[in-house]
């Protein structure tokens, strides 16, 4: 499996306080891989430093040949792409603009998959309800045509419907050999769709694993080897095997 | 399709195809749905459909014709073996578990018949 993502001792402080711990990590290229982690275990931070909007820490973080944050940015489109959007802006126009500031950006993707989650492109994005914005949030990162997706939280606080619509989206709108990289309160809600699991504590990866190895080897649903190794403690599980 | 939590997806998939074909859901030389198609249908990726459908190819269940997408094979001998395989691994499981209870064969066959008459009977209520 070729890699797309490479971070190699990557530290990230902020007042003072570690919040990314010299962490290690690759992923694989045509994935879809769940971050997982407790509130305040960095899975935020560590989307930010992927996607290039952290200026400064220690390390490298390379995603295929896009070293810099400048070239990451280019290459990764994170679900936190509506921060600092006018919020009486309606859905096309934020289309629009966010087509003249990625030139990945398409804006026909973007209305096939508003109009399939039922969305009408002339509300403003002030007037939505948490679940319509979230489909907004998904369509805008989706629309964009690149190797990763950085998608923080995608489906939370919306209902078991809702989701199972986004999760169509995210399967029919990925593109073949892109990678998403998704974290989720709720493991079991997305579980079905991952090949791995990427597990977050003590701003560090303690584990990193094939979803079917765990269910095959293991014996265990992912929620529950998500538990298991938490509750173990770091040492519980450094192998990175079969990746 | 709801799938068990603990049971590889690829797996669950792979006994979801042969059972579709056992009840003639998808008769010999039918073709299966794209890739995507079956990833969005049962809500799993890509790459997990794609690992149970080589698996079928290589079994020869399904057979891949280049450029045309994935059939159902004709071939009378692999579905019949498929069948015969099928029921088996169900058998296994009801037999490994009434070997655990430390039931004798004759006992498995007694208890397994007076099971069957006895659904009959809850059938015909």
């Amino acid at each position: 499996m070729t890699n797309l993502v490479t971070l190699s001792n990557v530290t990230y402080k902020r007042n003072l306080k570690i919040i990314i711990d010299h962490l290690n990590l690759q992923l694989p290229q045509n994935n879809i891989i769940g971050l997982l982690g407790a509130n305040g275990a960095g899975k935020t931070t560590l989307m930010r430093l992927i996607s290039g909007v952290v200026p400064n820490y220690k390390g490298t973080i390379r995603i295929g040949t896009a070293t810099t944050n400048t070239a990451r940015k280019q290459v990764a489109s994170f679900s936190q792409i509506l921060t600092g959007v006018q919020p009486n802006a309606r859905l096309t126009e934020i289309a629009n603009y966010c087509d003249t500031l990625y030139s990945d950006f398409s804006i026909d993707v973007f209305e096939k998959i508003i109009a399939s989650l039922d969305l009408d492109g002339t509300e403003k994005l002030s007037a939505l309800s948490k679940g319509n914005r979230m489909k907004c949030v998904l369509a805008v990162t989706l629309a964009r045509r690149v190797s990763l997706y950085l998608l923080d939280e995608p489906f939370d606080g919306i209902d078991s419907m809702t989701r199972k619509r986004l999760i169509k989206s995210m399967l029919t709108w990925k593109p073949d050999n892109a990678t998403i990289l998704i974290s989720d309160h709720h493991v079991e809600d997305i579980a079905n769709i991952l090949d791995q699991v990427v597990i977050l504590k003590h701003q560090m990866v303690i584990s990193q694993k094939s979803a079917e190895e765990i269910r095959e080897k293991d014996g265990l649903s992912i929620e529950t080897y998500y538990e298991n190794i938490y509750e173990g403690g770091v040492d519980h599980d450094q192998s990175h095997d079969n990746l | 399709m709801e799938f068990n939590d603990k049971i590889p997806i690829y797996y669950q998939i792979k006994q979801y195809i042969y059972t579709e074909i056992i009840i003639s859901h998808l008769s010999p030389g039918d073709k299966l749905p794209a890739v995507r198609q079956l990833a969005l249908d049962l809500t799993v990726n890509v790459n997990t459909i794609q690992r149970a459908l080589s698996e079928l190819i290589d079994e020869g269940v399904l057979e891949s014709k280049r450029g045309k997408g994935n059939f159902v094979t004709e071939d009378e001998t692999i579905l019949m073996k498929l069948r015969e395989k099928v029921i088996e691994t169900q058998l296994q499981h009801v037999y490994d578990r009434l070997a655990e209870l430390q039931l004798s064969p004759e006992e498995m066959i007694t208890a397994l018949q007076n099971y069957i008459a006895k659904r009959k009977d809850d059938n015909h209520d």
